[in-house]
């Protein structure tokens, strides 16, 4: 992706498939990844999310904050192995108990992402795996992959980080086009909404009315 | 008159057992019939009946009763039977340990029975003593300080380990149980180890009493258990499988009865050489509905009950009950109510697999330092908080705990950082926030007993967009000074935004 890559004029697919895979750009892009990932599940009262991630991938990278996700009822469950992964992941979504599974989950089948696909479609939940290598077969109906933008403009400080953004570009999908978006996070509710483009570029305003999740 | 039992194996018809003239006549237990009819022409066979073999052991098990409460049976089909009595406490009552195989042998051999007649420190010593030691010693006696000596001439056979273990050992060169003594452990238990997982060193050990073999939990007995004896052992995993659910179901009848449900329970093995080989799980909310109860034990693993040689007797226990009542669902909020219902079981069946400690949820805690206003536990029996409003403050979504030290450089000694070197990567600092100032907790002093000091935490954006949460800790003037004893201020990486 180039650092301002052309935003596709086509609506943000804001409705989650029941496996998506999203991948972060870089080792250092996998907060933005996270976030994006979490902002695919399905609008709920108080979402539960289940974070299956191995003890290595926690230390690396860090364990999810509460305090910086209100209104998440997280699980994490620290795992050694993929395989206890992918079975952790399974068994969450098909339990009906969560909204969203997420899994850091690097090697998985074919065969073994088609078993997560049934497995939400039965407990109707949303599963997401979050990889940094993108490719390799795979059951996802959508692969993602996240980067993260420079914040827009903070009103009250311009020397400081304003709401964060990122590029969400769509490398894969069965339904869609591919196609790169630019999100925004709202401080309001938490949540990422699709940034307006610049007034005037001689485009349709679009996707006001496709809030990001 | 030269006689032989015969049983018919994979390899034809071998010599099951044989009386002390065809044993005179060089006939030995394992040869072939045709091989030993062509030795001993004159040899009369009869075929060996298994079965009457094993009720004479169990009615002699019941008889030996009188020396033990805990008498088990090992049954082995290869001629390697025998009784085990545990007579921890019990043997001064017989005259003591050194006379109490001379007791029972002379016992035994009225009631026209030859055997031989072990008392070791341990199973696994007795086991190999009566089996393999001296034949022409029919009682022994070993106490702690000959346990090494006695056992050190006897073949490695004796230590209760698989034929393919064995001939590995053999391979090697060590024949005998002392030639093990001298190897480095590690590479024996690497090395040595048969399908189950029972490695040469676990066994060593049980013989010379370095691991316990039969732990008995000292603990109240449950109140709600069910029993099931087998006149035949389990060996196979498949029969264990198959007798859980009606023993389910009768300790679900009974909790049910009484209003109650399990929040923990047990499977208990009991097994024929006297141990016993258990399972637990455990349940976050008290349940008594045998499916999910199978569910759980087999996600544990019901292969991990170790039948050893049989497990004549299965025991279901609800290790901790509590009463159930019928859930009030008009009161509360339906949808958040059906979702607790279905979570509580799947944190249940995830920590029975991955282990308690992994399965974890954020709890806030009292305190204004960051990784400690958060603390995760176990999930499993933890009443979930409604998660809090959040902060009002900006907050990582990613923390690390504990945080990273950095470089960092400042164009003002307290102002934030202009560049910064974390991980080897050099970012330069596009636009920053703060500073958040923290106070330290000063009732609770630092590990090192070092003071404990003030954080100044910055939210800052590098060039590529991505969104850090950096803290100086110490401040300059109040807390530093510049002597030298003093630690100049140091940077930290904490976290991470979306």
């Amino acid at each position: 992706m180039d650092p301002s890559p052309r935003l596709s004029n086509a609506p943000y697919p804001a409705d989650p498939a029941v496996l998506e895979e999203v991948c972060a750009a870089g080792p250092g892009d996998l907060a933005t990844a996270f976030a994006f990932a979490l902002s695919r599940a399905p609008k709920a009262v108080r979402p539960v999310v289940l974070l299956a991630a191995p003890r290595a991938w926690l230390a690396e990278h860090g364990r999810p904050y509460g305090r910086g996700l209100p209104g998440v009822d997280l699980i994490l469950a620290a795992t050694t192995t993929g395989a206890e992964g992918l079975w952790t992941m399974e068994q969450a979504l098909r339990s009906g108990a969560v909204t969203v599974a997420l899994g850091a989950i690097e090697e998985a089948s074919l065969a073994q992402t088609q078993r997560l696909g049934f497995a939400a479609r039965e407990g109707g939940a949303v599963g997401m795996l979050l990889r940094f290598r993108s490719g390799g077969l795979s059951a996802a109906r959508r692969r993602w992959r996240i980067m993260p933008a420079p914040s827009a403009t903070e009103p009250a400080d311009a020397r400081a980080p304003g709401a964060g953004r990122l590029w969400a570009e769509l490398v894969r999908s069965r339904s869609e086009r591919p196609g790169v978006w630019m999100l925004e996070q709202d401080d309001e509710t938490h949540r990422l909404r699709l940034v307006d483009r610049l007034a005037g570029d001689g485009l349709d305003a679009i996707g006001r009315t496709a809030l990001a999740a | 008159m030269p006689l032989a039992l015969i049983r018919k194996t994979v390899r034809g018809a071998v010599i099951h057992a044989l009386n002390p003239a065809a044993r005179t006549a060089g006939l030995r237990r394992g040869q072939t019939q045709a091989d030993a009819l062509a030795m001993v022409p004159a040899l009369a066979c009869r075929s060996a009946d298994l079965e009457a073999d094993r009720r004479a052991l169990e009615g002699l098990a019941l008889w030996a009763e009188r020396w033990s409460p805990a008498v088990s049976v090992s049954a082995s089909d290869d001629g390697l039977e025998g009784l085990c009595l545990d007579m921890t406490g019990a043997a001064h009552l017989f005259g003591g340990s050194a006379a109490l195989p001379n007791r029972i042998g002379t016992r035994l051999a009225e009631a026209g029975i030859t055997a031989r007649v072990v008392v070791a420190p341990t199973i696994g010593a007795a086991w190999a003593l009566a089996r393999y030691g001296d034949p022409e010693r029919r009682t022994l006696s070993v106490d702690d300080d000959s346990l090494r000596d006695s056992l050190a001439g006897l073949p490695v056979e004796a230590l209760r380990i698989g034929a393919d273990v064995v001939a590995e050992a053999r391979r090697f060169g060590l024949k005998r149980i002392g030639d093990l003594y001298p190897m480095p452990r590690a590479g024996l238990a690497r090395r040595f180890r048969d399908g189950d997982g029972i490695d040469l060193v676990r066994r060593l050990d049980q013989a010379l009493g370095l691991s316990v073999e039969a732990l008995v939990p000292v603990r109240a007995a449950p109140r709600y258990r069910v029993w099931e004896a087998h006149a035949e052992p389990l060996t196979e995993m498949g029969g264990i499988a198959a007798r859980l659910p009606g023993l389910a179901a009768d300790l679900a009848a009974a909790l049910e009865r009484d209003g109650q449900g399990a929040r923990a329970l047990t499977l208990s093995g009991f097994r024929t050489d006297g141990t016993v080989s258990g399972l637990s799980v455990r349940m976050g909310r008290p349940d008594r509905d045998p499916v999910v109860w199978l569910r759980l034990f087999r996600e544990r693993g019901l292969e991990r009950i170790d039948p050893g040689f049989g497990i004549d007797a299965l025991m279901l226990s609800a290790d901790v009950t509590e009463p159930v009542t019928d859930r009030q669902t008009e009161m509360e909020a339906q949808v958040v109510d059906d979702r607790v219902a279905a979570l509580a079981p799947l944190i249940d069946r995830l920590s029975a697999r991955l282990g308690e400690g992994r399965v974890l949820r954020p709890e806030p805690v009292d305190s204004w330092i960051p990784e400690r206003a958060e603390r995760l536990c176990p999930a499993l029996g933890h009443v979930p908080s409604m998660p809090g409003p959040g902060d009002e403050r900006r907050r990582p979504v990613l923390l690390l705990d504990p945080p990273e030290p950095i470089e960092a450089l400042a164009e003002l000694p307290d102002g934030a950082p202009a560049r910064f070197t974390w991980r080897r990567v050099s970012r330069r600092v596009r636009r920053a926030d703060g500073p958040e100032r923290l106070s330290p907790e000063w009732w609770r002093p630092r590990p090192d007993d070092r003071q404990v000091r003030t954080r100044d935490y910055y939210c800052v954006e590098d060039d590529g967009g991505r969104r850090y949460w950096l803290f100086r800790e110490g401040l300059y003037g109040r807390e530093y000074a510049g002597h030298d004893d003093d630690r100049a201020p140091s940077w930290w990486m904490h976290g991470m935004f979306a």
